[in-house]
């Protein structure tokens, strides 16, 4: 009898839970469209348009405590060109995950939000969180096509449909070693002579026998490998390095990348190095970064993935000059473009309205200056043509607007240039973008869903032995076939055959 | 020969508990120790209880965001007072009457009770009521309330502390001369109940000092942020851009170059101070013993 009870009460509550929660979203719904109203109206060419306030997550970085000022410039201009007001929601990188999932799950105002494959891109795009942008662009994203055209737009897509758009920025990486300048200078290194590993084993060695207690090569960073950071010059990782492509100009064949004998050879180099000493033995408890490791004199160089300008930046965060030897060409695959994009919630009550908003960041210089930079006069000061910096008395310590966020915020080629950097940055940038090596696969991105328990198996897999591999902790003779062995019974096979697929019904649609 | 066996294990015990003491304090002095070490010096020589460079880069890093940390701290201190005071009310006033064996309907009560323990409606579903249903997102109740809700176990605890601890006899004798039941609650249970109260208590002030999690997915407005989650934040953040340094212009660098190692044990070391001050107060119920002389004869 007892029992029973217990279990009518049980089913009783979870009818009630139920109820409740059809009931909140009913209810909920109509109350969020009410905050939505603006009642400052503008004339002119937007008569048409009704106000609208526009809701934008984006990943909060550095200062913004005067986000409000700078929201109110912004919505100057976005009244006077759209007749919507603007919204800025910044999300900590550390909430980013949990507070995105729970808005765009709880249907909560948000027109336009960051995202990018680290990020979940790709299920958001399956489940249908995202608008589907093709139609949009068509309509009101001309010049966002004429700034991010062809292939790099394809980028964002998922199952042939656009659902976010890149920002402007580095949209490929070369890739090769960044090194001290004293010590190159003390030993006449010659740098441009440097132009594959083999090159390198010879500077490590001067080295390793004239300065002690001097790592010759580390990572790019505390989650790298050695190997890692050039890793992009050889293959397009397709995403996650499940399944690439070995080249750049061969076919579209998806290969397990830890299965080819370039992955042997590099392995076995880093096994190399790690014997001759050149990498720290206490590489893999390391959680210091390499610029912090050169600044305190215990290392020579790092392998980088690089950009234009990036040696003058490592060289402030590493407080000596460094020079880089660059062993490959930029390179430009999906991941690299797919890294920061924005796309259009399901939630926004007026797509149409979001895409105008996303217009305006890859063709009005005056908003992105805005965004990137704060106000002028106030937070920054124009130096020289196109440089800026602080005003007189700011500095990064009392700066109240900071965010140092310009690779987010769509196209960063209009922006002005940080005094640091040098004036042609952006030339340089896009010349850089241009003449990048394209991968074939170029566009095309993966939805692993299909897949998903596998990639998990395989991810366990890779976190016990990748970076113990790749660092030549491990000996690659026993532990390399041990690890393709584990990867196999994990399912890598089945993610091969369906990234395959997927590829293949991409490029008949491409054709 | 006794007294020399006594002498013996005497010291083996201290001695072992001399070692588990330490073994206890050891890391905590490491993370003060590191908190005032120079960043260079932990790169160069590890971590170490003699650093050979004190510094207070790492507390000056903090002191330079210190409106948001005071803020943060005055968000905690208000929500772990009150979270604490209702909470304990709520268990208290709700295990009680759960604990006599007169009132009517006290196995469904506690069944009901202990269900909360064993399911609940999941993170998207909880959110989605609290956020559209009862509009607490950005606000500090969105703090208090979740804690208030889900601690059957100390119900469950506070029960039994109240069936077993607490003679029936009393209450019938303070019934006898002539005590309504809100009098006996007041005046005869709950100074008996000190120990348990003060248990609870500090579990619940502990569980709200170190909550971050209702801020991460409640609050979006940075003034509301409690001192856990702004901690978390800036760590995260710091972390997030020296990883991702790559993807920054020379002008943007600024930020990047943070101590981090000593951050972090500073601000370990500014979220446990309080609550550590806060202990002995509460120690002092632990150890009273409790109805001895009450019923006697």
């Amino acid at each position: 009898m007892n029992k029973r009870t217990n279990g009518m009460i049980a089913v009783l509550l979870a009818v009630i839970l139920v109820l409740a929660a059809c009931g909140g979203n009913s209810e909920g719904q109509p109350s969020n469209a009410g905050s939505t109203g603006n009642t400052d109206g503008a004339a002119g060419q937007t008569a048409e348009l009704k106000p609208y306030e526009l809701t934008v997550a984006f990943l909060s970085i550095g200062q913004i405590k005067d986000l409000p000022e700078v929201q109110a410039e912004v919505n100057k201009i976005t009244q006077a060109k759209i007749n919507a007001t603007v919204k800025f929601l910044p999300i900590d990188i550390g909430a980013w995950q949990q507070q995105m999932n729970l808005m765009l799950a709880g249907n909560e105002p948000l027109d336009i939000l960051v995202t990018s494959t680290g990020l979940n891109f790709g299920t958001q795009a399956a489940k249908g969180q995202l608008v589907e942008l093709d139609e949009l662009l068509e309509k009101y994203g001309a010049d966002i096509q004429k700034v991010v055209g062809g292939d790099v737009i394809k980028a964002g897509s998922s199952g042939g449909k656009i659902y976010a758009v890149p920002s402007v920025r580095d949209w490929a990486a070369d890739y090769g070693l960044v090194m001290r300048k004293d010590i190159v200078d003390k030993y006449q290194i010659d740098v441009d002579a440097i132009k594959s590993l083999d090159d390198m084993t010879a500077v490590f060695q001067t080295i390793k026998d004239n300065e002690p207690g001097m790592a010759a090569v580390l990572p790019e960073g505390p989650s790298f490998s050695v190997i890692q950071s050039i890793v992009g010059s050889v293959i397009d990782p397709l995403g996650d390095e499940n399944g690439v492509l070995v080249g750049f100009d061969g076919e579209l064949k998806v290969v397990n990348w830890y299965e080819t004998p370039e992955y042997a050879s590099l392995v076995k180099k880093a096994r190399d190095w790690y014997n001759a000493g050149f990498i720290p033995k206490d590489i893999s408890t390391n959680q210091t970064t390499s610029e912090q490791l050169i600044k305190a004199n215990k290392a020579f160089a790092f392998m980088a993935h690089m950009k234009p300008g990036y040696e003058s930046k490592e060289s402030l965060l590493a407080g000596t000059p460094l020079v880089a030897a660059r062993i490959s060409p930029a390179i430009s695959t999906t991941s690299s473009i797919a890294n920061i994009m924005f796309g259009i919630a399901r939630n926004s009550k007026d797509p149409e309205r979001a895409m105008m908003f996303l217009n305006l960041l890859y063709s009005d210089a005056e908003l992105v200056n805005l965004i990137d930079y704060g106000i002028k006069g106030k937070h920054y000061e124009v130096k020289e043509g196109n440089i800026i910096g602080f005003p007189a008395g700011v500095d990064s310590s009392n700066a109240t607007y900071n965010p140092t966020h310009g690779w987010m915020w769509g196209n960063q080629l209009l922006s002005h240039i940080w005094e640091g950097d040098s004036a042609d940055l952006w030339t340089k940038l896009d010349e850089f973008n241009n003449s990048a090596v394209k991968s074939k696969a170029l566009g095309f991105s993966f939805t692993a869903d299909p897949v998903k328990t596998e990639v998990a198996a395989v991810q366990n897999v890779k976190d016990q032995f990748k970076i113990g591999l790749e660092n030549g902790t491990l000996d690659p003779e026993s532990y390399l076939p041990e690890y393709i062995a584990k990867l196999k019974s994990a399912g890598m096979d089945k993610i091969v055959a369906e990234k395959q697929k997927q590829l293949d019904e991409w490029a008949a649609a491409n054709k | 020969m006794a007294s020399r066996k006594d002498n013996l294990f005497q010291i083996c015990i201290h001695a072992f508990f001399i070692i588990l003491a330490l073994m206890c304090l050891m890391p905590f002095a490491l993370l003060l120790t590191t908190s005032f070490t120079s960043e260079a010096s932990i790169v160069k020589e590890g971590y170490s209880l003699m650093p050979s460079q004190w510094s207070l880069e790492a507390y000056r890093f903090l002191w330079s965001d210190i409106d948001n940390i005071a803020r943060s701290y005055g968000i905690t201190i208000l929500v772990t007072l009150i979270g604490t005071f209702v909470g304990l009310s709520i268990s208290a006033l709700l295990s009680y009457p759960m604990s006599r064996r007169d009132m009517p309907m006290r196995k469904q009560l506690a069944f009901y009770v202990f269900f909360t323990m064993l399911f609940n409606g999941g993170l998207v579903p909880t959110y989605i009521i609290y956020t559209q249903v009862f509009d607490m997102k950005n606000s500090l109740l969105a703090l208090i309330i979740p804690g208030l809700l889900t601690n059957g176990f100390f119900v469950l605890i506070m029960r039994t502390f109240f069936q077993n601890s607490i003679p029936h006899d009393i209450i019938e004798s303070a019934s006898i001369d002539g005590a309504g039941e809100f009098k006996i609650f007041f005046r005869m249970i709950l100074p008996l109940s000190l120990p348990i109260l003060a248990t609870i208590g500090l579990m619940q002030t502990i569980g709200y000092w170190n909550d971050w999690f209702n801020g991460l997915i409640y609050i979006t407005d940075s003034k509301l942020f409690s001192l856990q989650n702004l901690l978390n934040r800036i760590l995260l953040n710091a972390q997030f851009i020296q990883n991702n340094a790559s993807t920054l212009n020379a002008g943007e660098v600024s930020n990047a170059s943070i101590p981090l190692e000593t951050v972090r044990m500073a601000m370990a070391v500014i979220g446990v101070v309080p609550l550590l001050c806060a202990y002995p107060f509460f120690q002092k119920y632990f150890v009273k013993g409790l109805v001895i002389g009450a019923v006697k004869g």
